[in-house]
């Protein structure tokens, strides 16, 4: 029998199992409820925060509405500009909330009443326009003709030019970093604990005994991991899935593309990010006596990814210091940190690419000292086993 | 003696400084029921590992029908250990099914085998269970059938019959005499030694990881001193003075005496009519169990 087909019926078993366990799809439905919920909410709360309402009161103040609309559209401000008769109108509407800010032109003096404050863009855009209208007042009146005062008073046009480039970090780009990191550290303490309870298990119970007379440690390692990364993969991908949904229903409010390219690589980091987490715990959880000692046989593991999603945070605010570009290349942290970045922007693809590789060769690694351990550990007797002696120990030794 | 089957040849395994197997020579002819015997810490497990291939022993040679044992050949081997474990949330159908294809049968084929060996085995009806909702013996019996689902051509069985109620006894002892009569060659260790001496064609006595004995129940008795019961009568008590006879037990029914290679049992038999009228001389076959301790050291 082919070592392919072991393997497959192995990893069959371990999907069987999943499909069957009743805890495993209420956690799919709840991880795509959450996600959804992630991706839906945040937006509806910034919604709230649309235009803001402006009254320009009297014939002096409402001149000044070409100029405030253009200034506003320059300065990115979202203004709506109202109309009031009067003072005392204008005091209502504030008090009432129904405009934020009440402007008032009298002469050379400009007053803007707000119930508390208001805010500072809005504040300068209508100092600007205040100062401009009055220093085309005082020029005319001093006999400049409207030509000169017109081209005296042009903005000039201002280019900023950045030597580095400025990291885009809106709300919605920060949620879908720490989004992904979450999602990705969770799903990956998950299923690999699974793993490592799954050969935990089978030792224990002696199950592994039977199995290794017929099949190679190699195979059975192998065929689990499979297994139970399909069914962890399935359930990402269910989860992904109503991410994606939920980020086409709320289109057109206030969502980047970036939901929609990140989730979909989620998938990809997973793979990775549990290779090597759950071929590190197939060889912790051979090394316990007892089922209750795979907590703190696979704690060194989930300190780490831990230790990525604490990372995450920092990430999302320095997404491209040196020191943040070189944790994202670590393997332990890659699978967590760089979606993490990739979300925020900024990722030049080489870097992507590098820590593809660096992942890829740690996964073969990691594999290959895993089942070391693993086959050495699986059917010893005695008490729990250190990672140095199973490393050392020959198979049955 | 049976053609070759499994063949075994200077076999030695250590854990850190014991020498759990040292130089061990051993062969399973095909359709042989062999059992392998000896205390705890004899070497009976790590054998059985090595063969199994669930260790690599440190030296010795094994070998299947005449080539050295390969993973392929395992597949046609079926094992008991003595630890016994299974999935105990699995079907027990699904359970043996399982096995049977993790040894190479297609899933409709194992399951009809799986189907065909519960109903012999007696589980018929609880096909469907998950193994945990069984009893300790019904479990041991699924475990049996783990082994023998695949219809292997060595079946080798770790304390084959250690927790088994007498029911389980007689079944497992049935089909182990089907096995071997397919022809499979059958191993197994236990600590029963009356059954291993029912059961099976020759015996390996095991001590420190060395073979101390092996052969057919008849050669090992020829190895211990052969054993009288002889009963005087006339209410007085014999004891016998030839050289070479001693004395083992006493109890109503007379004396049992050991004699020694090379004495006349006619000797002891004159002498004995010199003390008064014999009721009882018979020769005394010795059981395994006698001449298992007249081997092994306590």
């Amino acid at each position: 029998m082919s070592g392919f087909r072991t393997m497959a019926l192995v990893a069959g078993r371990e999907i069987v199992e999943r499909l069957r366990s009743r805890p495993m799809w209420i956690m799919t439905i709840l991880t795509a409820v959450l996600l959804a919920a992630l991706i839906i909410v945040p937006p509806l709360v910034m919604q709230r925060t649309g235009p803001v309402a402006v009254a320009l009161v009297g014939a002096e103040a409402q001149a000044l509405e070409p100029e405030l609309s253009r200034g506003a559209a320059a300065a990115r401000v979202n203004l709506r500009l109202v109309h009031l008769a009067g003072d005392a109108e204008a005091r209502v509407a504030v008090s009432a909330g129904t405009v934020a800010a009440a402007v008032e032109l009298t002469g050379d003096a400009a007053s803007i009443t707000v119930k508390r404050s208001v805010a500072p863009a809005v504040q300068g855009l209508v100092q600007a326009v205040a100062s401009q209208a009055h220093e085309r007042q005082v020029l005319a009146a001093a006999g400049v003709p409207e030509a000169v005062t017109r081209s005296a008073l042009a903005p000039v046009a201002v280019t900023v030019r950045s030597l580095q480039p400025v990291p885009r970090t809106n709300t919605a780009r920060v949620i879908a970093a720490l989004v992904a990191g979450y999602l990705l550290v969770y799903s990956i303490l998950a299923y690999s604990a699974s793993v490592a309870i799954g050969v935990a298990q089978e030792k224990t119970s002696r199950t592994a005994e039977v199995l290794l007379a017929t099949v190679r440690p190699s195979q059975l390692m192998a065929g689990k991991v499979l297994g139970i990364g399909a069914a962890g993969l399935g359930q990402m991908a269910i989860a992904v899935a109503a991410g994606l949904l939920a980020n086409t229903l709320v289109k057109g409010v206030e969502i980047p593309g970036t939901v929609a390219r990140v989730l979909p690589s989620i998938l990809i980091w997973f793979v990775l990010g549990y290779a090597l987490y759950a071929a590190a715990s197939a060889a912790a959880g051979a090394l316990v006596s007892r089922s209750e000692e795979v907590g703190s046989a696979t704690a060194p593991l989930q300190v780490v990814l831990i230790a990525a999603l604490g990372l995450v945070y920092a990430v999302t605010f320095r997404p491209d210091t040196w020191w943040t570009v070189l944790l994202s290349l670590l393997p332990p942290f890659t699978p967590v940190l760089m979606p993490a970045r990739m979300a925020i922007g900024l990722v030049p693809w080489w870097q992507v690419g590098v820590g593809v590789l660096v992942m890829v060769a740690a996964i073969i690694l990691v594999v290959r000292v895993a089942a070391r351990i693993y086959a050495s550990s699986l059917v010893q007797g005695g008490g729990r086993i250190s990672w140095g002696a199973a490393f050392l120990r020959r198979r049955g030794a | 003696m049976p053609s070759a089957g499994l063949e075994i040849t200077g076999l030695t395994h250590s854990f850190g400084a014991t020498r759990a197997v040292d130089d061990l020579d051993l062969m399973v002819g095909a359709g042989e029921i062999v059992g392998l015997v000896g205390r705890n810490g004899a070497g009976k497990t790590t054998t059985m590992r090595a063969v199994m291939g669930i260790l690599r022993p440190d030296d010795g040679q094994i070998r299947w029908r005449q080539r050295r044992v390969t993973d392929p050949d395992r597949l046609r081997f079926g094992y008991m250990p003595e630890e016994r474990g299974l999935y105990l949330q699995m079907g027990v159908l699904e359970q043996v099914a399982y096995f049977g294809r993790l040894h190479g049968m297609d899933r409709s084929w194992a399951l009809r085998a799986a189907r065909d060996l519960l109903r012999r085995l007696g589980l018929e009806g609880r096909e469907g269970d998950k193994l945990v909702a069984l009893s300790h013996g019904n479990q041991q019996r699924v475990q049996l059938a783990v082994a023998l689902v695949h219809q292997p051509e060595l079946l080798v069985l770790d304390e084959a019959f250690a927790g088994l109620d007498p029911s389980a006894v007689d079944t497992l002892s049935a089909v182990l005499r089907d096995e071997a009569r397919r022809p499979s060659a059958v191993f197994f260790s236990s600590h029963q030694l009356e059954i291993v001496e029912r059961l099976c064609d020759r015996v390996v006595i095991l001590e420190r990881g060395r073979v101390l004995a092996s052969g057919t129940l008849a050669e090992l008795q020829a190895r211990t001193p052969r054993r009288l019961r002889v009963k005087v009568g006339g209410g007085a008590r014999w004891i016998p003075t030839a050289a070479g006879v001693s004395v083992v037990e006493e109890d109503a029914r007379g004396a049992v005496l050991a004699l020694d290679a090379g004495v006349d049992a006619q000797v002891v038999l004159r002498e004995a009519l010199t003390a008064g009228p014999v009721e009882t001389f018979a020769i005394e076959e010795g059981t395994l169990a006698d001449v298992y301790r007249g081997l092994v050291s306590p």
